[in-house]
């Protein structure tokens, strides 16, 4: 009996010693300030180039077309994609847009832009990059009628003025149009061989970027290396990137613990909390336009949610702050449909669901008629924050005599719930996200009906608020933009049918003593190596 | 010559259970929401472009055609390509396959290492009070606590203090075998607890069982060493049943992987197989789910022949059954 009471404490104390021990390797490694404006992290470009990065995912490109960009519909997709390809513009650090492929660009009106374009720019096959290749690019991405030929707005011409220059015409004014040509979906491909047939996009990644993809498991690894072809090339960091696509956070978590990679995403907002403390490890908080939204299914007249008074208060009964504190640690920021931070977003204080009182609410249901309610709310399963985003919903509405039972599913499953064959989603409640792009106006395409026709299901169509969106997207940036936005996002809000609640961040962890990474603090459109060309390889490489 | 007598009765009722296998798989897996149409494209397409992609891809075909041409070309080997991939399944299967055989091996290296002797000592030292009590709680715990828990320690004790074995880095053994079986050795282990428990715990009662019968009474009064008597007297005898429970393990060790697969990021079967369900990749779930049926069969087949071989005294009777 004494010996095992011995050997018993022993045990506890070594396991104390071993807690205690790990606690005193410091390095403090939560990042939520900024190193300079608008970035997290900012890489000494003094240190020399070379090396390999080596980096986790969280998945990988899967689409219907392969690896053609035009068809790129994920965050995922566009980063890979993006290390290959380039676009005439790209966004800054403070949502701005620099020059790319294009030098400069005049906006001589707000339905023509033209382009000034490198003379310096190479595809990865040799080939140099021309005005008919752009030409060429924005019209077969306009022919592909994939979902970004939607965001890239009315062009009726692009024509080519001269070899490093070209002019894009609009039918109608489209203010996004900038924003739409930054994002990998409108990538400059070597036209002429695309449509001789000679480079097959969906196999092959033919662009001007700083990388050339070497190999590609599905669902395992990419590897790159960079592209001799490229106009900068002695300036861009790593020789060679190894990326491997691992599903497990957890795993994630413990490759760049151990060392075994450098750089590694995490959707989880706990992970800043989990890596604090972790030696040699910086982890900083990348907040996204992304955001969550509740999807209020209106379509099925026998439900609650047909009445537009129900749903506003349904709305008006979610804390958005409390959301975030409780599912994302935080760091989660309220928001319109204008993701908030993006020049012209409206502020969510001032929407009318946020004025409300509790007694406002208890009576809008009472007027309409609803006590005692039960909706069904399905979200799916790959990340956690949905799941629990659901649970704190259930309870906020509680009060309120709304019963929510939840289901959380597969995405497949979830997609078939509100995307599926029938003609009405089969849940009350949905829980997901959009990428909110780099302009204020570009996510509320989903909210117009008669473009995206994949939300009636659970939308019933407005006028007033399909013609707010055509005009939030045509209006030109200045006071009168504003306020459209303002008023589309009070629309959007009222409705109640996708309700915007808040911004998505996701956790960029890499270790200071192998790598030096500049990295954004808002991104807009999903990509984790953005800034890579500018990555240092520092110690073991 | 006995074994020849029922061995083709078992392999036509085992091509039988591949077939109706192959059905239930494939009704299942299409009676589940979603399709891989809309997985791919996502909720931003039109349902023309979804329903032109499922054309393309052959799932606008009646279930009975679909399960026709599949059938018709698997057993020609071709089991068509991946839907995410557009690679032949067989070649994506062929390439994680080695790394699900060496988890399940050296899993089951490790279970027949440490499980059968464990048990041999417990069932001999059955009547010594606190080994017995010690062994017990031990093999209960191993028996008890899932594979997702026990992985999930290990990855964080491994990854959070430098223990000599690293848990981000998997490596394929195509890549580099030294490397690759290193990074295999947790997952193996992972995966063995429950094994090693079940065996020990298996074997333990089974020796304690040999140990009450009159012949090793009569050895132990011919003054027999102890030894000599575990070692010809009791171990034939109590591995029967220690050889039926290595083909359910052969089970748990299939299923085992996926959750050690996916804790590990371990590039396998099992992670293969989730991914493809998420993503209701028809062709990849049916032939997965066709190979681990296939296993499970053989595992079976085997350990019969193997129980033929090791007790004479398990005979046949007509018509294939054992008596």
């Amino acid at each position: 009996m004494r010996k095992s009471l011995t050997i018993g404490a022993a045990v506890a104390t070594v396991a104390l010693l071993l807690t205690a021990c790990s606690s005193n390797d410091k390095d403090v490694s939560s990042g939520t300030g900024e190193a300079s404006p608008g970035f997290l992290s900012v890489a000494d470009t003094s240190l020399p180039t070379g090396g390999t990065l080596h980096a986790d995912l969280d998945y990988d490109t899967v689409e219907a077309n392969g690896l053609d960009p035009r068809f790129a519909t994920t965050p995922r997709s566009w980063t890979i994609e993006g290390l290959s390809y380039q676009t005439l513009v790209a966004v800054d650090q403070k949502f701005g847009f620099k020059p790319e492929l294009a030098t400069s660009w005049d906006i001589v009106s707000p339905t023509q832009y033209v382009f000034h374009l490198r003379k310096d720019a190479v595809f990865s096959n040799g080939r140099p990059m021309t005005a008919d290749d752009v030409k060429g690019s924005i019209e077969l991405l306009q022919e592909s009628k994939s979902s970004w030929a939607l965001q890239l707005g009315p062009i009726s011409s692009v024509v080519v003025n001269a070899p490093d220059q070209v002019t894009i015409n609009l039918s109608a004014p489209y203010t996004a149009l900038l924003g739409a040509l930054a994002n990998t979906p409108a990538a400059i491909v070597p036209a002429a061989e695309v449509r001789a047939g000679t480079v097959d996009l969906a196999k092959q990644m033919v662009g001007t970027g700083p990388y050339v993809a070497l190999s590609h498991v599905q669902d395992e690894s990419w590897t790159f290396e960079k592209n001799p072809h490229y106009y900068d090339a002695k300036k861009v960091g790593p020789d060679k990137l190894d990326i491997k696509i691992v599903p497990d956070e957890a795993s994630r978590l413990a490759a760049i613990r151990d060392g075994s990679v450098q750089y590694a995403f995490f959707n989880n907002a706990d992970t800043l909390d989990l890596l604090a403390g972790t030696k040699e490890v910086k982890a900083v908080n990348q907040q996204n336009t992304d955001f969550y939204y509740l999807i209020l299914n209106s379509t099925d007249p026998s439900s609650p949610l047909h009445d537009e008074k129900v749903r506003f208060a349904v709305n008006a009964a979610i804390d958005r702050a409390q959301l975030s504190d409780l599912t994302l640690a935080g760091h989660g920021k309220a928001t319109g449909v204008t993701p908030v931070g993006l020049p012209g977003s409206c502020s969510p204080s001032q929407l009318p669901s946020a004025k409300l009182s509790k007694d406002d609410i208890t009576k809008l249901l009472k007027d309409a008629g609803a006590s005692n309610i039960h909706l069904s709310l399905v979200t799916w399963n790959v990340e956690s924050a949905p799941g629990k985003i659901a649970q704190v919903i259930q309870q906020q509405l509680r009060p309120y005599g709304i019963t929510v039972d939840i289901k959380v599913v597969d995405t497949a499953t979830y997609t078939a719930a509100f995307y599926g064959g029938d003609k009405t989603a089969s849940a009350d409640l949905g829980i997901s996200w959009y990428a909110g792009y780099g302009d204020a106006a570009m996510v509320s395409r989903w909210w117009n009906t008669e473009q995206a026709t994949f939300t009636s299901r659970f939308m019933t169509e407005s006028k007033s608020l399909n013609d707010l969106v055509v005009q939030a997207n045509e209006e030109p940036v200045g006071a009168s933009r504003d306020a459209v936005l303002t008023k589309l996002c009070a629309e959007v809000d009222r409705t109640a049918e996708q309700v915007p609640l808040m911004t998505r961040p996701g956790v960029i962890a890499f270790r200071t003593d192998k790598l030096s990474a500049t990295i954004n603090s808002t991104e807009g459109y999903g990509d984790l190596f953005r800034y890579v060309t500018d990555f240092r390889l520092t110690g073991s490489k | 010559m006995r074994v020849l007598r029922w061995l083709p009765g078992r392999l036509l009722s085992a091509l039988v259970v591949l077939v109706g296998a192959s059905i239930l798989i494939f009704v299942a897996i299409r009676s589940l929401p979603g399709d891989f149409s809309q997985i791919v494209l996502g909720p931003l397409s039109s349902d023309a472009a979804k329903e032109q992609l499922r054309q393309t891809l052959g799932l606008g075909k009646s279930l009975p055609e679909q399960y026709a041409l599949w059938l018709g070309n698997a057993m020609h080997g071709d089991f068509g390509l991946s839907l995410a991939s557009q690679r032949p399944v067989l070649d994506e299967i062929l390439a994680r396959l080695p790394v699900t055989a060496m988890l399940a091996v050296i899993a089951m290296i490790v279970t027949v290492l440490v499980g059968v002797p464990l048990g041999i000592f417990a069932g001999t030292h059955a009547s010594t009070g606190r080994r017995s009590v010690v062994t017990r709680i031990v093999s209960t715990i191993g028996i008890s606590l899932p594979e997702f828990v026990i992985g999930s320690i290990v990855v964080f004790l491994f990854s959070r203090f430098d223990l000599g074995l690293s848990v981000g880095g998997f490596v394929s053994p195509a890549q580099d075998f030294g490397a690759g079986t290193v990074s295999l050795l947790l997952p193996a282990f992972v995966l063995s607890v429950f094994c090693v428990a079940a065996t020990a715990r298996t074997t333990r009662d089974s020796v304690m069982g040999v140990l009450v019968e009159p012949h090793i009474a009569a050895a132990v009064a011919r003054g027999e060493s102890p030894w000599f008597i575990v070692r010809h007297h009791v171990l034939r005898n109590a591995l029967i049943p220690v050889l039926t429970l290595t083909a359910t393990i052969t089970a748990y060790l299939l299923g085992g992987a996926v959750i050690v697969e996916q804790v590990f990021n371990v590039s396998g079967l099992g992670s293969y197989l989730v991914l493809a369900l998420s993503r209701r990749d028809y062709t990849v779930i049916q032939a997965c789910v066709l190979l681990a049926t296939a296993v499970f069969v053989v595992a079976s087949l085997l350990v019969d022949v193997l129980t033929g071989v090791i007790d004479p005294r398990v005979s046949v009777a007509k018509k294939g059954r054992r008596a």
